[in-house]
């Protein structure tokens, strides 16, 4: 068996023939290196019938077709609460991933251990205080930019056909940000938090029939303990984010095939 | 057994042939080019029963109708006629984006936050309270003295109040999960559906009603008034809305009206 190549399609004399820049040249072959190692052509004819798809098959907007751009970016301020919340998420995950250098979930000693490291990044680490503030801020902002988003959802009725199914994602994503929002609130464990974190036992142990096991899944017994920081740490630091980041992607990418609702 | 007698098999076929023996299981048939006889994709797909033969057909048709849409007039070559993405629109959102940024660090700058005294299981305090957005639901855990009393067990509650508190949340987030499958048609103003605006401006203000029940001790109010005025207040936000929204609805219409036929005269 030889081992000799056969190739029918000879690229380089090809690309001898065309005289290419240097840009194009180093494009081309950069992108048959790759194509030979991972057969990207295929993919890139499924994104650029996607491009067409997108840019060239979408029907006229009502505020094309009726003219009334005017009406449309009146409103502008309100359809940017969406972005404005995933802003704000961007915001607080970068900040809450330079706070988790410093922050520790434990709960030995008197104060615990997670409290004296918040109180070392608020008094002695440095830009610590104001790490600190912007991701509570960022997270707040956050939280209230969603209910404003969901607000203007309503209102505008941008959740009727075909969009049902992307505002139950909305709702899985709104109730998601308030977990967010609760499990960091308990991190701190300062007496707020404890006390949070006791009404939030309580509520989970008056579920009808699964009660003791949502107590138990999620804080880790029916009493408060080391195991529940534990718990509402993991849920906030790995748990949540890669479900919630995922889903803010598909929230937005469906928003992105169906487009925006524009006012009427 | 069997098998490996038959690998063997193979083996000295191919060894008697005089080719080299090959290692990695392509010793049958090769590839077969196709020839006039072999079915196309489109025919082994209509060949198909059951359903992905159903599947086939739909897509057979959707793609039929989105042909038909693309020739009719008010469909169009978008990235000729909408707004350019480059620069317009993302200067645009950039500088949206620097702005609110801004806003939080200006925010975070101004108002940093506190931290309380350490978590002391042995001391409840006097204030127990979640965040800001939390209130609501907080509310809804204290909607005891509306949790019915049967007569039939004796003035007995058929759930604890805890329990019926959860219950509320969760009726609560039920019902503005379905809104969507209770309200359709094709309004999208509020002047349109003075109905589901009503019902949305009573919602706002219940929420806002119920946190303030939440905080009940902070309010310089007496509770059974606050307990009732929760429940009040929407239910007249909600009156005062419809009416205000359906009396716009008429002078509304008229302007919609006149627009409309303005540009599609009646013929």
């Amino acid at each position: 068996m030889s081992l000799k190549e056969k190739d029918d399609m000879d690229h380089e004399g090809w690309m001898k023939r065309k005289d290419l820049t240097p840009v194009e040249s180093t494009f081309l072959v950069a992108l048959i290196w790759m194509d030979k190692r991972l057969r990207i052509v295929d993919y890139l004819e499924l994104l650029e019938n996607l491009y067409y798809k997108v840019n060239m098959q979408m029907p006229k907007s009502h505020t094309e077709q009726y003219d009334l751009d005017n009406k449309f970016w009146y409103w502008y301020p309100l359809y940017a609460l969406g972005s404005f919340s995933t802003l704000a998420y961007i915001v607080a995950a970068v900040s809450g991933a330079l706070l988790g250098f410093y922050y520790a979930p434990a709960q030995t000693g008197d104060p615990s251990t997670a409290y004296n490291s918040i109180t070392f990044i608020m008094t002695d680490l440095q830009f610590g205080f104001m790490l600190r503030s912007i991701h509570r801020w960022s997270a707040q902002v956050m939280v209230a930019a969603v209910f404003l988003h969901m607000l203007r959802v309503y209102f505008t009725g941008a959740y009727k056909e075909p969009r049902e199914l992307n505002w139950l994602l909305g709702i899985v994503l709104i109730s998601l940000t308030m977990v967010f929002g609760y499990t960091g609130y308990l991190l701190p464990w300062d007496q707020l938090a404890f006390w949070a974190g006791q009404i939030g036992v309580e509520m989970s142990l008056s579920i009808p029939l699964a009660g003791e096991w949502v107590a138990q899944l999620l804080f880790g017994g029916f009493t408060l303990g080391p195991a529940t920081l534990q718990r509402m740490y993991i849920l906030h630091v790995f748990l949540l984010p890669f479900v919630v980041t995922s889903l803010i992607a598909i929230h937005i990418g469906i928003v992105w095939v169906q487009g925006i609702a524009e006012p009427h | 057994m069997s098998d490996t007698n038959t690998n063997t098999d193979t083996d000295t076929d191919t060894d008697t042939d005089g080719t080299e023996a090959r290692t990695d299981g392509s010793g049958g048939p090769g590839i077969v080019a196709p020839d006039d006889e072999t079915p196309s994709w489109r025919e082994r797909k209509e060949r198909t029963t059951g359903l992905s033969r159903l599947t086939y057909e739909y897509f057979e048709r959707a793609r039929r109708e989105d042909q038909d849409l693309r020739t009719e007039s008010d469909y169009v070559e978008r990235d000729v006629l909408a707004f350019p993405t480059w620069p317009h629109e993302t200067v645009r959102n950039l500088s949206i984006a620097a702005f609110f940024t801004g806003m939080i660090f200006f925010l975070s700058a101004t108002m940093p936050p506190h931290i309380g005294s350490p978590a002391n299981p042995s001391s409840t305090p006097a204030i127990i309270l979640p965040d800001w957005y939390l209130y609501w639901s907080f509310g809804l855990l204290k909607l005891g003295p509306l949790n019915p009393e049967l007569a039939i067990l004796g003035g007995e509650k058929i759930t604890a109040d805890r329990t019926y508190g959860v219950l509320a949340n969760v009726v609560v987030v039920g019902f503005v999960a379905i809104v969507p499958f209770l309200n359709k048609g094709s309004a999208r103003r509020p002047v349109e559906q003075p109905f589901w605006s009503a019902v949305g401006v009573g919602g706002i203000v219940f929420a806002f009603t119920i946190s303030l029940l939440a905080v009940k001790n902070l309010m310089p109010m007496d509770v059974d008034l606050l307990f009732d005025l929760t429940f009040l207040l929407p239910i007249v936000a909600t009156t005062v809305t419809y009416a205000v929204l359906k009396t716009m609805r008429e002078g509304y219409m008229y302007d919609l009206n006149r627009r409309y036929y303005r540009l599609r005269p009646p013929k």
